[in-house]
């Protein structure tokens, strides 16, 4: 859907960045979570309507072996999160897509399971891609123990003393997803059947609900192993750490191709984040609570970013210039920003696009919107699309107007020399072994002839060739007859020009295109933070840290 | 509830499902990715409509002649040149599996506007914009049948709204050729790429 004739600040649309700013893979790739990411989404919902959560079936033992289900109540439909809780030996614990064995496993049930349903998952669920789940499940998932902490903290609940604060903190969670599947995968229900529901109709509610009660699930479970281990003796986690606790998630290349299949839903995440950025840009006064909301948000994102740790070189460089950022950006908001300008935070932006690094421009972007809720939060409502109604080539298109898209929007793709070793360095493909997407080195390995089609500025400038000496008037669906291998191309452009922030504007072949930025971005949009890149292809991150548990909601719960 | 052709005859997919097989199987067939992307598409919407979505696809990726005559090409020219003229073609035409042209005449109806209905042999299918399509007769006809594209005159029975199942089943066999076909387009992943992926590390810290 498009919100573009029922913006109330049209007036923002002077102050949007261009989308050959934006849509670069070094800027997308020093994203930071908002208050318009998916995870901040579905719990101001849930606060907002009143969600009630209890925990209906705990039938783990003494071992931490069993299932468990986690429910959410909304004001018209219930959702379940059923966790199977396993027995892993350590050799087999694994955290990338290839593992065939996990501490537990989960999935995200619409409504209230039945003692059959649970049957029929506990045959499926733990065995997770071998399985299948039904139409009734909106996410398959799985996580493994953070083994060090998890037993750290299992060892101090015993004996009545709480964990180590430090450990705690640099972990920050005591279990880590390494997969959660939805949309159809594996047998579960389309996103087509829940798109329409008010709560599930943002991107990736129904994941981020999984991720959330499983979150408490990991809680419950060292508590419960605490228990049995040290009968009375044993204690709770404290709430304050407790809180500072999140899920954490291993992830890699599987996602990273999802930005650029889905260029109308990439060309909606990043409009509506524009458009924030652009409203508070074009406001004329700093509030007093929106100044204090500000300033609270600039001491988070120092703490966060002090508590941010990498093994990684680029993450530890990329670190470094978001500290060194945040201090001069402290700095200019106590000293040098002039608060009475005509537009005062569009010259603290503007001021931070001539002095800040890229890091520190995102993350004055995640500060800037934080205390603008009212003004940008119905954002959200349009980051979702229906990708089925841009899929039609329009046939009628002339040439004349196909080149002048190419001409705007691809000048990035149609001037580079593909043919250079180094910018067609790689190719996508899919794997063998559990047909996910892979990254391979064209020079190096076999199998470029199998290349899946995320070479689009190369498509791109195939395109531009081919039809630069065509006729002007020549429609599209003749071109497409005679040249039909340019179909994917045209495509694209078709999309682009009606969705400005649909395209990457970066060679993805390139050898040193890092696949880790496409992640940040993507992941910066559910909402995660702590971005630990463990190569250029695969990370870890954290999710919910610091949000609330069920039981602190609004609406309450069983918190058990 | 697991995909074992060996012990079930149909196994039901989701649409996404559907999409994913019918995009890698088209490729792994030798077709191009212009082609991939409008096989998943024409498979969803026919899976949608309850018809034999796998049937379809296989005997147009198991032509031999994937010329003049293939179903897929045909339609995707038909729905490109549909927005051209603005209203609906009237034009006879041979073609293998007509089933699958079914999607791209029901792409020509939302471009046009109007309702068209196709005609091959026994079968009678008018197409709605935005509507569950309305058969009378055989749906699937194997092999080379005559086929009329028209305007539809009679603008009297009303198609029916497309049911809310967003599923579609396939026989055991058909997704275990269409598997082999998808294979045939997979890559076995380098050593390198799994080390770069993580897949060599242990999870246990």
């Amino acid at each position: 859907m498009t919100c573009e004739g029922l913006n109330p600040m049209p007036q923002a649309r002077a102050f949007r960045r261009k989308p050959d700013e934006v849509m670069r893979l070094a800027r997308m790739g020093c994203s930071h979570p908002t208050r318009l990411s998916f995870l901040r989404q579905l719990l101001r919902r849930m606060q907002a309507e009143g969600w009630r959560f209890d925990r209906p079936v705990w039938e783990i033992d003494a071992k931490g072996v069993g299932r468990a289900v986690y429910r959410a109540i909304g004001p018209a439909r219930s959702y379940s999160l059923v966790a199977f809780a396993h027995d892993l030996p350590p050799e087999a614990r694994s955290d990338r897509v290839i593992a065939t064995a996990w501490d537990a496993t989960f999935a995200l049930f619409d409504g209230t399971p039945t003692p059959a349903d649970l049957d029929r998952l506990a045959a499926n669920v733990p065995l997770q891609e071998a399985g299948r789940i039904s139409p009734r499940e909106l996410s398959l998932s799985r996580a493994n123990r953070s083994v060090r902490l998890f037993d750290h903290v299992v060892e101090r609940l015993a004996t009545g003393a709480q964990p180590d604060a430090a450990m705690l903190l640099e972990t920050g969670y005591l279990m880590r997803t390494t997969a959660v599947y939805g949309s159809g995968k594996f047998g579960a229900a389309d996103r087509a059947t829940i798109a329409q529901r008010p709560e599930l109709s943002a991107p990736f509610q129904a994941e981020m609900l999984s991720v959330w009660l499983t979150r408490a699930f990991t809680v419950d479970l060292v508590e419960h192993l605490a228990r049995a281990r040290g009968g009375d003796l044993a204690t709770r986690l404290a709430p304050e750490l407790k809180r500072g606790l999140g899920v954490g998630n291993s992830t890699g290349l599987g996602m990273a191709p999802f930005l650029i299949r889905h260029p109308v839903l990439l060309n909606n995440w990043m409009l509506a984040r524009e458009e924030a950025l652009a409203r508070v840009r074009a406001q004329t006064s700093v509030g007093q609570a929106e100044l204090a909301g500000f300033l609270t948000a600039l001491d988070e994102a120092r703490t966060n970013a002090d508590l941010w740790t990498s093994a990684h070189d680029i993450q530890r460089a990329k670190l470094a210039d978001l500290r060194g950022s945040l201090v001069r950006l402290v700095a200019h908001v106590a000293q040098g920003w002039d608060q009475s300008a005509a537009h005062p935070w569009d010259d603290l932006w503007r001021w931070g696009q001539d002095t800040l690094t890229l890091e520190g421009q995102e993350a004055l972007l995640a500060a800037m919107l934080e205390p603008h809720g009212a003004l940008i939060d119905g954002l959200g409502d349009c980051m979702d699309a229906d990708e089925e109604a841009h899929f039609p080539i329009n046939g009628a298109m002339k040439v004349t107007e196909l080149r002048a898209i190419l001409q705007a929007h691809y000048g990035w793709a149609v001037g580079v020399d593909y043919t250079q070793r180094s910018q067609c360095a790689r190719f996508w493909y899919v794997s063998e072994d559990k047909l996910e997407p892979r990254l391979g080195e064209r020079h190096d390995e076999p199998g470029a002839e199998q290349e899946l089609p995320l070479d689009t500025g190369r498509q791109a400038a195939a395109l531009w060739q081919a039809i630069r000496d065509q006729p002007d008037d020549l429609p599209v669906a003749h071109l497409l007859l005679a040249a039909p291998e340019h179909r994917p191309a045209v495509r694209r452009a078709q999309i682009t020009a009606r969705h400005p922030f649909a395209e990457i504007r970066d060679n993805l072949i390139a050898d040193d295109m890092l696949p880790i930025d496409i992640l940040r971005c993507k992941l910066a949009f559910f909402g995660a933070t702590r971005f630990d890149p463990r190569s250029d292809r695969w990370v870890r991150i954290s999710l919910f840290q610091g949000t609330p548990y069920p039981g602190e909601m609004n609406g309450g719960g069983d918190e058990a | 509830m697991k995909h074992d052709p060996m012990t079930q005859a149909t196994l039901a997919l989701s649409l996404s499902e559907i999409a994913a097989l019918s995009a890698r199987a088209t490729r792994g067939a030798g077709r191009s990715w212009g082609e991939a992307e409008e096989t998943a598409e024409a498979a969803c919407w026919l899976a949608r409509a309850g018809l034999d979505w796998a049937g379809a696809l296989l005997e147009v990726l198991q032509s031999p002649d994937a010329g003049a005559e293939c179903a897929l090409r045909a339609g995707i020219a038909l729905a490109d040149a549909a927005a051209l003229s603005g209203t609906p073609p009237n034009i006879q035409f041979r073609v293998n599996s007509c089933c699958f042209l079914l999607p791209f005449a029901a792409r020509m109806a939302d471009q046009t506007g109007q309702r068209i209905r196709l005609t091959a042999a026994d079968l009678q299918v008018v197409l709605a914009p935005g509507a569950c399509p309305l058969i009378a007769g055989p749906v699937c006809i194997s092999g080379l049948a005559q086929v009329t594209i028209s305007p539809d005159p009679h603008n009297g029975t009303p198609c029916p709204d497309w049911p809310l199942t967003h599923r579609g089943t396939v026989l055991a066999t058909e997704y275990a050729r269409l598997t082999q076909f998808m294979m045939a387009f997979t890559v076995p992943a380098s050593a390198s790429s799994l080390a770069g992926a993580g897949a060599q590390g242990s999870d246990n810290d």
